[in-house]
C-alpha cells in the first residue's frame, strides 16, 4: 500500500517543537508539500510534555555524553554539491539535569485519616496519570496563540483549562492577587480606598495608548516610580508591579503598562484570570498543528531524521539525506536541537526549569486550583515563574500537584531556583504544616535563543526554529514561524480558517471539494 | 439547529489500507470510495443517528494517514468515547500489528473508552483470519468484536449502531469518560472552570 516514498518536497520540517510544527501546518494547509521528521518516537522535541515513564528515558538521554559521533552517510552528490553529515545522536537537549526523589521506595499503608504518605513505587504505579512539561507555557485568553487556533480551526484539536487564581509572594507569605472587577471587591486584603486607587489605575493602564501627552511624562521613568507617583500603598504597589504587570523594579513604565493592559485585556474571556492552560500539557499544542498538517496531506514519520544536508554551491541547500534516500526541497525549517554546531550562535542565554511533584498545594483551599504565581525577585534569586497544576489538567494523579519553574539561568537550574523551592516546600526533615511537602524534584537548565540570530550562519533556504523562550506565553514561536513563513512564501495567507467537516462536499468521482465557507469569520463577542 | 441529545467522540486506528475511511465513508455517506486517494483536508466526519427516540450525535475521527509510518500523535486519542481497531481479514500483517496499537491505547487513551475491534473487507475471497481467531482476540483484550464490508456494507450500519446505543447506556449511567472541558470558541465563555465571567475593568 503505498511503500513508494516521495522524494521531492516543498518543504521538509526536521524536528516536531513548536515553531516547527505551526509552519509545518502552515505550508501544508496552502498546499505546500510538507514532509515532516522527528529521529524521537515522540512529538515536541524540546516542548514535549512526557508521562513520569517518559520522562526517565528523557533523563537518560540527558545524561549521555555527548556524543560527536557523524552518520555514516554516502549520499550521491551532483557536481558543487557537499555534504554536511549531521551527528548520529542529537546533543542532550538539557543540562545539568537533576532528578531526585524526596520520599521512600515504599511506605506501609498507614491509617486512614492520616494525610497520604506517598512513596516512589506508588508514583511510578500511576506513571500513565503524569503529563510533565519541559516547556511549560499559558495563554493569554486574547492573545495571540488563542486568537490563531480560532481564526484556523485549530482549536477543534485542543482543550483548555482556565488559570483559576494569581497569587503573590508578598511579606513572607502567599496572597492570592485580585484580578477581575469582582474580585477586587471581594478581597479582604486591601481597603476601600485602596480599592478605588486599583481601580482607577487599571482604567488608566487599559487606555493609555490614546493619550500620547500623558504618555510622555512617564517616558523615561520606571514603572515603578510611575505607581509611587500615583500615591499607591505599598500593598497596591506590589500586586500591580509583580503580579499583574510580572515586572520588575526596573521595568521601564511604558512596558509595564502595556504588560499590565495585556494582561486586562484577556480577563473576562473564559474565566476569572486571563490564563488558558492546556489540558493534558503544553506538548499537545505542537501536536495539533501537526494534525492539521497531516489532514492538509503532509506525511509524518517520527524516529526518522537527516543524516546529512546536501548543499549546493551557491549556499542553499538542495536535498536532505534520510535513510539512505536523497529527498529534494526547496526549504528546509530545522528544529535547534537538530543542528550542526556550525550554524548554531556561539553564545546563547539559558533558562533555568524545576519541576516539583508534591502532596498538597503550596496555597491550600477548598477545591482544586490552577496557580499563577510570579515570585518576586530579591537578593538570591530573579523573579522566578511558576504554576501550579494539579489532576484535573491530567499533569498527576489525584492527591498530587506539580509545580513548574522557570528562570533566566545565572547558574546551575538549582542554584537559581532552590531558594524559592524552599519557601514554598518541605524539604525532608522539614515539618512546617501550611507547607505542601515534596515527593520529587527535577531541575534543568536549556538554551534560549529567541535573542539569537539564527540564519547567520546557514544555507539560505535552511530556516533554524528556536526552543522553548522565557515568556509566559506561546507568542515568540508564533512571531518567528510568521517571519519564517513570509520568507519562504510572502503571497500566501498564513493559516487560513481550515473548514468544518459540514462544509467539506466529498465527490462521488476521484477528486475531492472543498466548498469554500461563506462569509462566517468568527466575529468576536460584544462584551 | 443542531439538535442532538448526545455527542460523541469516535476515532479509529489500525494499518494503513485496512479501510477506516471506507467504513467511515460508507456508514455517514453511504458510498465506498472508488479510488483510494488520499483525503486531503478531512478531519472527522459526522452522523446523526436516532436510538430510542433520542438524537444521537457520532463524531468519527480519522487517522489522516499518520498511521503509515506509526506517527500517530497522543492527541489524537484524547478524549475520545469509543475506539475502532480495525484490520484486514484478508492480511496477517494488519492482524499482527493489532498488539502495537494495543499499547498504543493503552498509553493514552482514557482507560475507560469503548474499543471495538473490527475484521474488515469479508468480501475478500483471499480471508487470512478466521472470524474465531479475531473473536478471541477481542475476547481476551475485553473488546466488542464485529466483521465487516465496507465495499458491501455488510455490518458497517450495525457496528456504529452498537457503538451509539453501548455509548448512550453507559452515559446514561454516568459510567462514560468525562470530559468537562468544552473546546475554544470565540462564542464561548465557558472553558473548564468556569467560574464568573465578565469581571473586567471597564
Amino acid at each position: 500500500m503505498g511503500d513508494e516514498f516521495p522524494k521531492e518536497y516543498d518543504v521538509i520540517v526536521v524536528g516536531t517543537g513548536m515553531t516547527e510544527s505551526i509552519l509545518a501546518a502552515a505550508a501544508s494547509r496552502v498546499g505546500k508539500r510538507v514532509l515532516h521528521l522527528d529521529s524521537n518516537e515522540y512529538y515536541g522535541g524540546l516542548w514535549a510534555s512526557f508521562n513520569f515513564e517518559g520522562l526517565q528515558q528523557w533523563v537518560g538521554d540527558c545524561q549521555k555524553p555527548k556524543d560527536e559521533t557523524e552518520c555514516k552517510a554516502d549520499p550521491q552528490l551532483a557536481d558543487g554539491e557537499s555534504a554536511i553529515k549531521m551527528r548520529v545522536l542529537n546533543p542532550p537537549t538539557a543540562t545539568n539535569v537533576k532528578e531526585q526523589w524526596h520520599v521512600p521506595e515504599a511506605v506501609e499503608s498507614s491509617g486512614d485519616d492520616a494525610k497520604k504518605a506517598w512513596s516512589q513505587e506508588e508514583v511510578k504505579k500511576l506513571y500513565r496519570k503524569f503529563n510533565i512539561d519541559l516547556a511549560p507555557k499559558l495563554l493569554y485568553s486574547r492573545g495571540a496563540l488563542v486568537e490563531l487556533l480560532i481564526s484556523s480551526n485549530i482549536a477543534r484539536y485542543t482543550e483548555f483549562r482556565n488559570v483559576t487564581r494569581v497569587v503573590t509572594w508578598h511579606e513572607g507569605k502567599l496572597t492570592p492577587v485580585p484580578c477581575s472587577r469582582a474580585d477586587v471587591f471581594a478581597t479582604q486584603n486591601i481597603t476601600v480606598v485602596e480599592k478605588r486607587m486599583l481601580m482607577n489605575l487599571l482604567q488608566e493602564c487599559t487606555e493609555y495608548e490614546g493619550n500620547p501627552e500623558k504618555l510622555k511624562k512617564h517616558e523615561n521613568q520606571s514603572f515603578l516610580d510611575f505607581l509611587k507617583d500615583k500615591q499607591l500603598t505599598d500593598n497596591l504597589i506590589h500586586y500591580v508591579l509583580y503580579a499583574i504587570a510580572m515586572s520588575t523594579e526596573e521595568t521601564p513604565c511604558i512596558e509595564g503598562m502595556s504588560r499590565t493592559q495585556k494582561f486586562l485585556l484577556s480577563l473576562g474571556r473564559y474565566g476569572n484570570t486571563p490564563f488558558l492552560w492546556p489540558m493534558y500539557g503544553s506538548g499537545e499544542i505542537p501536536q495539533a498543528f501537526c494534525r492539521l498538517c497531516a489532514v492538509f496531506g503532509g506525511l509524518y514519520h517520527l524516529k526518522r531524521g537527516a543524516e546529512a544536508l546536501i548543499v549546493g554551491s551557491d549556499n542553499t541547500l538542495k536535498a536532505i539525506h534520510s535513510d539512505r534516500e536523497n529527498l529534494k526541497s526547496n526549504y528546509l525549517v530545522m528544529g535547534l536541537d537538530y543542528a550542526p554546531d556550525s550554524f548554531l550562535p556561539e553564545e546563547s542565554p539559558g533558562i533555568s526549569r524545576g519541576v516539583f511533584l508534591i502532596d498538597s498545594s503550596i496555597l491550600a483551599a477548598d477545591k482544586e486550583h490552577l496557580t499563577l504565581l510570579e515570585f518576586p525577585p530579591d537578593e538570591s534569586s530573579g523573579p522566578v515563574t511558576i504554576v501550579e497544576v494539579g489532576s484535573l489538567t491530567n499533569a498527576c494523579p489525584q492527591g498530587l500537584y506539580m509545580v513548574h519553574m522557570t528562570t533566566k539561568q545565572k547558574g546551575s537550574a538549582e542554584e537559581d531556583l532552590m531558594s524559592v523551592a524552599k519557601k514554598l516546600m518541605n524539604f525532608p526533615g522539614e515539618t512546617d504544616e501550611s507547607k505542601p511537602n515534596l515527593v520529587w524534584s527535577m531541575f534543568f537548565n536549556m538554551k534560549d535563543t529567541s535573542t539569537c540570530d539564527l540564519g547567520a550562519n546557514t544555507p539560505t533556504n535552511l530556516f533554524l526554529t528556536s526552543g522553548p523562550d522565557l515568556d509566559l506565553d506561546f507568542d515568540f514561536a508564533i512571531k518567528q514561524a510568521k517571519e519564517i513563513f513570509s520568507k519562504m512564501y510572502p503571497e500566501d495567507e498564513f493559516l487560513p480558517r481550515a473548514p468544518d467537516p459540514e462544509e467539506i462536499i466529498l465527490d462521488d468521482d476521484d477528486e475531492d471539494k472543498q466548498k469554500q465557507p461563506e462569509e462566517k469569520a468568527s466575529e468576536e463577542p460584544q462584551e | 439547529m443542531d439538535d442532538y441529545k448526545f455527542l460523541f467522540k469516535v476515532v479509529l486506528v489500525g494499518n494503513a489500507g485496512v479501510g477506516k475511511t471506507c467504513l467511515v465513508r460508507r456508514f455517514t455517506q453511504g458510498l465506498f470510495p472508488p479510488g483510494q486517494g488520499a483525503t486531503i483536508g478531512v478531519d472527522f466526519m459526522i452522523k446523526t443517528v436516532e436510538l430510542e427516540n433520542e438524537k444521537v450525535k457520532l463524531q468519527i475521527w480519522d487517522t489522516a494517514g499518520q498511521e503509515r509510518f506509526r506517527s500517530i500523535t497522543q492527541s489524537y486519542y484524547r478524549s475520545a468515547h469509543a475506539l475502532i481497531l480495525v484490520y484486514d481479514i484478508s492480511s496477517q500483517p494488519t492482524f499482527d500489528c493489532l498488539q502495537d496499537w494495543l499499547r498504543e491505547i493503552e498509553e493514552y487513551a482514557s482507560n475507560k473508552v469503548l474499543r471495538v475491534l473490527v475484521g474488515n473487507k469479508t468480501d475478500r475471497e483471499d480471508r487470512e483470519i478466521p472470524t474465531s481467531v479475531g473473536e478471541d482476540f477481542a475476547n481476551r483484550h475485553n473488546m466488542y468484536f464485529v466483521e465487516t464490508s465496507a465495499k458491501e456494507a455488510e455490518n458497517v450500519e450495525r457496528l456504529f449502531m452498537v457503538i451509539a446505543s453501548e455509548l448512550m447506556e453507559q452515559a446514561r449511567s454516568k459510567e462514560l469518560p468525562r470530559y468537562e472541558t468544552p473546546a475554544l470558541s470565540s462564542r464561548s465563555t465557558s472553558v473548564g472552570d468556569g467560574g464568573c465571567c465578565g469581571g473586567r475593568f471597564s
